[in-house]
């Protein structure tokens, strides 16, 4: 037991050794660690535009040599721990465990992207099947319904409460149910299937919440796996008539030019924009950041905090 | 005294019989558990072998020696490159596996020898319980944990002796992840196995005069040998194929060979996971030809470890 | 002397790894329930597995007769309430199921015309607020609305600023998680009822019948390689082959629990086979013989005396299985689709415990507390599952005389 007793003695030691914080003072030699989403990723695309560095939204060979790929909750969490890491997330992820960066001396604040000063933002769009190539009339209709839904200050509302910035819009639904009299009938029973970006999912089903007690009480199926998958699963010939297909496919960035072949102007559009944010340890002096600033990090020219800070 | 006989071996002409049927039905139970694994790979393969052997929409085909041994899994933009490889991952994600088993297979067996054998019958009775249950957890929590809890750990050990890592994502926190994920399924199995060794052979041992250290090390542990190995077989396939978990706190590298501990890495199972929301182009298949690599990695292992277990020999075996 | 020295020595070491290890195993493990517990405590509650996931949304107005008014009302709130005077209503801002805030009713006075409301949807006609509703929204003509982000005090204050409001939007609580819990226990009756005949099965034919030549080896290598092949695979093909099977054989539409369970089966066959195996060739050769020398059929040897005394292993391997089904999500949410569903069908998509989690963490923010909150549950059933079979199988075995 006294050799027990010993050992545990021992490995305690070591854990607490081990967890001992670090200095007090923000070491400006250190390297600095560049964290990053994956090339799927809408935030990403929408990141790197911002800065002037679309090139690097789908190639990982220009970045930096040693960045870390990590998703959303996972750059959250990394700014935490790593002091010297910079990294980028979504302003509805925003919260008071690390410190997020002003923009070309803007602060990212929801008031700032709806007057238009914060710059760093990507839009949150919808694409839909062509007409006729529903699985029933009474689904086309509703379809039809929400998406002129989405353009009232009803959907607008819904947007802003769920943490994204909502378009302006003039008219509410009130004003303009009239043309959409599916919504008026009883709908229990009919499913209507949603997709496409995960980012976009809390909104998404806020919305359909909201909509389905306006439009008869229809069956909302929300199964959310990628911004790629709102074009594919809604207008794709080799895909969208089969199982996975959906009829409404949202995305967290703007359709490429491939997603845009043969899709009619009115199955698309923009429902809302959301901010991306740059964040850093709380530790970390600094406060603002460039575009250029940005784009140096990301690229590796500054390569310590001290070429950023100085 | 004729009709005496007769019903007899009717008897035993129905039990051939019954015989006979239940082999056949086990038999196809088998053969069905083994046909398994071909329709996996059939399912794979039929995606993976597009990128070789098509011009994948324009982009050219991938070549497939390059695509083994190169060191930047893609040069150029996703979707319109065709410069794949896998060469630095292959070699991250053995050395990966070796070395969570080398953490993993030395605790879980002797974990569970405490357990069979040194433990009060209580306190086994609970601890066998608490690892049964421990290997449910569903991996996303492994991963949470990970990363809430030994990606601090590894930062700060990193910062100790001297050297930044990039917020503990690094080789070393796959590596503990995965012998964590892997105690649970180790000791299980072989706690089965240890149990079940003949009392008679542990009594002799210590008729003999040895220890009961020595009884459990030399005599116990060597004739549980089948069922500890299959263990670490199925702890190495654990690790092997693990993905959310890993990919949580490995930090995604995307090109370099590198055999340095606290540097990030990417395993075949982590870049699996990342493609696999867009559902088609090269980018996409090209996921499945990883799967094929990582089969076959699988399989080499596999064939390996069971030729060790043939060598090393097996006692009281039919 | 110095040879009982060296032993002493020897036994010491070897001892006191033996301790470290489990305790290095002990502590590690405790810490994941330690770390999993601490984060998910907080939202465990009768409510978040009763409850539905889809919450109800109402949206409605005053009815014609009904409008705002005095309400003086001599409760005093002070749990952070905030009270209404012009239409009898106290707000607060609270956590809802899930770990966000929302805003909650507190109280209603019994004269506000919020008692009255005209549903402005399709179904019932008369609706009216009632306490733990959440407001999702007021909206107003000629004013921008009151959102529940902005908090109970804004909310007050915007509405009593206001005589009449265009809409109130209000829903019932929902995030539950009674859906997923429903479809994991179907999820494992099935996986069981399809892996263990086949299974075991295959371990009896293995280890009793097959001769021990090269086919036999060939294909039990066969079935070992299944083990290491990550769960997406098993997913992707559960896509590519059960889906489409279901979809033939019943009148599913797409991925389903019964696909779900199919695909379980074959990542749950190597486990299943290898440890009844093990405990199968465990069984004394004595047994077998005695057992063919007193007349039985090899049937008869193989089910009435060796299974009985693999018991033990079997059951060892069901549970690994069945943990196995639990923790299972990267290959159910290809097999299995990822829509949260209230009302369960064997044919339609829904989500296990796991794949709830899988979608609760693919959010963005990722939602870590719920995450854990599901992981406790998970390990409350298993552990329950985990000591019934055990109780169970103790009397049977007392029941059949076999000493353990």
């Amino acid at each position: 037991m006294k050799k027990l007793f010993g050992i545990i003695l021992l490995t305690l030691a070591l854990t607490l050794s081990a967890c001992t914080n670090a200095e007090d003072t923000f070491d400006e030699t250190k390297n600095i660690t560049v964290y990053t989403r994956d090339t799927t990723s809408g935030t990403r695309a929408g990141f790197m535009e911002g800065i002037g560095f679309a090139d690097a939204a789908t190639n990982d060979s220009l970045l930096v040599e040693g960045f870390v790929i990590k998703d959303n909750t996972g750059i959250m969490t990394s700014m935490t721990t790593d002091q010297f890491g910079i990294g980028y997330v979504s302003l509805s992820s925003v919260n008071d465990t690390i410190k997020p960066l002003s923009f070309e001396g803007v602060e990212p604040t929801l008031a700032n992207v709806i007057n238009d000063t914060y710059g760093l933002k990507r839009p949150f769009m919808w694409m839909v099947r062509d007409a006729g190539d529903y699985s029933s009339e009474t689904v086309e209709a509703l379809v039809n319904a929400f998406v002129a839904f989405l353009g009232t200050t009803d959907a607008q509302d819904i947007i802003n409460n769920n943490g994204a910035i909502g378009l302006n819009a003039t008219q509410s639904w009130d004003d303009i149910k009239a043309n959409h009299p599916v919504t008026q009938q009883d709908n229990t029973g009919v499913v209507v299937r949603f997709g496409g970006s995960d980012s976009i999912q809390k909104v998404a089903e806020a919305l359909t919440n909201s909509f389905t007690s306006k439009a008869g009480n229809f069956t909302a199926e929300h199964d959310h796996t990628g911004s790629g998958d709102a074009y594919k699963r809604t207008q794709d010939p080799a895909i969208k008539d089969t199982s996975v297909g959906k009829d409404v496919g949202f995305a967290s960035r703007y359709f490429k030019d491939a997603e845009k072949v043969g899709v009619e102007t009115s199955d698309f559009g923009q429902l809302a924009w959301d901010a991306i944010v740059a964040i850093v340890h709380k530790d970390n002096p600094l406060n603002n950041v460039t575009a250029d600033d940005l784009k140096k990090i990301y690229e590796g020219t500054y390569a310590t905090w001290s070429d950023l800070l100085d | 005294m004729q009709h005496v006989e007769i019903p007899v071996i009717k008897q035993h002409k129905e039990k051939r019989i019954k015989d006979r049927f239940v082999k056949i039905i086990l038999l196809s139970f088998t053969l069905l558990s083994s046909s398994f694994i071909f329709i996996v790979a059939g399912t794979i393969l039929v995606k993976g072998v597009t990128p070789f052997i098509t011009n994948n929409n324009g982009l050219g085909s991938v070549s497939f020696i390059p695509f083994l041994t190169g060191d930047t899994w893609l040069i150029g933009e996703s979707f319109h490159s065709n410069l794949y490889s896998i060469g630095f991952i292959i070699a991250s994600t053995l050395m990966i596996a070796l070395l969570s088993l080398v953490v993993s297979f030395p605790i879980g067996v002797l974990t569970a020898l405490f357990i069979a054998k040194v433990a009060p019958k209580k306190l086994a009775n609970i601890l066998r319980t608490v690892i049964e249950l421990l290997a449910s957890i569903p991996s996303i929590i492994y991963g949470l944990f990970g990363a809430g809890i030994i990606l601090n750990l590894v930062y700060n050990f990193s910062a100790a002796i001297g050297y930044q890592s990039k917020g503990g994502n690094s080789m070393l926190a796959s590596i503990l992840v995965l012998a964590i994920m892997t105690i649970p399924t180790i000791t299980s199995i072989s706690e089965v196995a240890i149990r079940s060794v003949d009392k008679n052979l542990e009594e002799g041992s210590l008729a003999l005069g040895a220890s009961k250290t020595q009884t459990h090390f030399k005599v116990v542990l060597f004739a549980a040998k089948s069922g500890i190995f299959t263990s670490a077989i199925l702890g190495i396939g654990r690790a092997l194929g693990e993905a959310t978990a890993v990919s949580l706190v490995a930090g995604g590298r995307r090109s370099g060979y590198s055999f340095d501990l606290l540097d990030t890495t990417s395993t075949l199972t982590t870049i699996m996971l990342e493609g696999m929301k867009e559902t088609i182009g090269l980018d996409y298949d090209i996921r499945f030809s990883v799967g094929i690599v990582l089969i076959v990695v699988i399989i080499l292992t596999n064939i390996i470890l069971n030729f060790v277990k043939r060598k090393v020999g097996n006692v009281n075996v039919k | 002397m110095s040879m009982l020295n060296k032993r002493k020595v020897y036994d010491i070491t070897m001892q006191s790894l033996t301790y470290l290890s489990s305790i290095v195993s002990i502590v590690v493990l405790l810490a994941i329930v330690f770390f999993v517990f601490q984060k998910g405590y907080r939202l465990i509650s009768w409510d978040l597995i009763t409850h539905n996931y889809q919450s109800v949304t109402y949206t409605a107005d005053l009815k014609e007769d009904q409008e705002s008014g005095t309400f003086i009302s001599t409760k005093t709130f002070d749990d952070g309430s905030f009270y209404s005077t012009k239409w009898g209503i106290a707000i607060k801002d609270d956590e809802n199921l899930i770990g966000g805030t929302s805003v909650f009713i507190t109280y209603v006075h019994p004269d506000s015309p919020l008692n009255a409301l005209n549903n402005k949807g399709v179904g019932i006609e008369d609706l009216s607020v009632d306490v733990d509703y959440q407001i999702i929204r007021v909206a107003f003509d000629g004013a921008s609305s009151a959102l529940a982000i902005h908090g109970a005090e804004h909310m007050i204050e915007v509405w009593d600023s206001q005589d009449s409001f265009r809409e109130l939007e209000f829903s019932t609580t929902g995030g539950g998680i009674r859906g997923s819990i429903i479809t994991t226990l179907y999820l494992i009756v099935l996986t069981l009822i399809f892996a263990l005949p086949i299974g075991v099965g295959a371990a009896i034919y293995l280890t009793e019948y097959a001769k021990n030549n090269r086919f036999t080896r060939f294909l039990r290598q066969m079935i070992e390689t299944l083990t290491g092949i990550p769960s997406i695979i098993y997913g992707l093909m559960g896509l590519a082959v059960f889906v489409p099977l279901t979809i033939r054989l019943t009148d599913a539409t797409g991925a389903n629990i019964i696909s779900g369970a199919l695909t379980l089966t074959v990542i749950l066959l190597p486990v299943i086979i290898r440890t009844t195996e093990e405990s199968l060739k465990v069984v004394p050769d004595d047994y077998r013989y005695a057992s063919l020398a007193l007349g039985a059929s090899q049937t008869q040897t193989t089910f009435k005396v060796v299974l009985p005394n693999a018991t033990a292993g079997i059951l060892t391997a069901t549970l690994l299985a069945i943990g196995r089904i639990i923790g299972e999500s990267a290959a159910l949410v290809f097999a299995i689709g990822t829509a949260v569903k209230d009302d369960i069908r064997l044919t339609e998509k829904s989500t296990s415990l796991a794949v709830h989690i899988w979608s609760m963490m693919t959010d963005e923010p990722a939602n870590i507390e719920l995450s854990s909150t599901i992981a406790l549950i998970i390990l409350a059933i298993v552990l329950v599952l985990n000591i019934s079979i055990k109780l169970l199988s103790k009397r049977m075995l007392r029941k059949q005389g076999v000493k353990k």
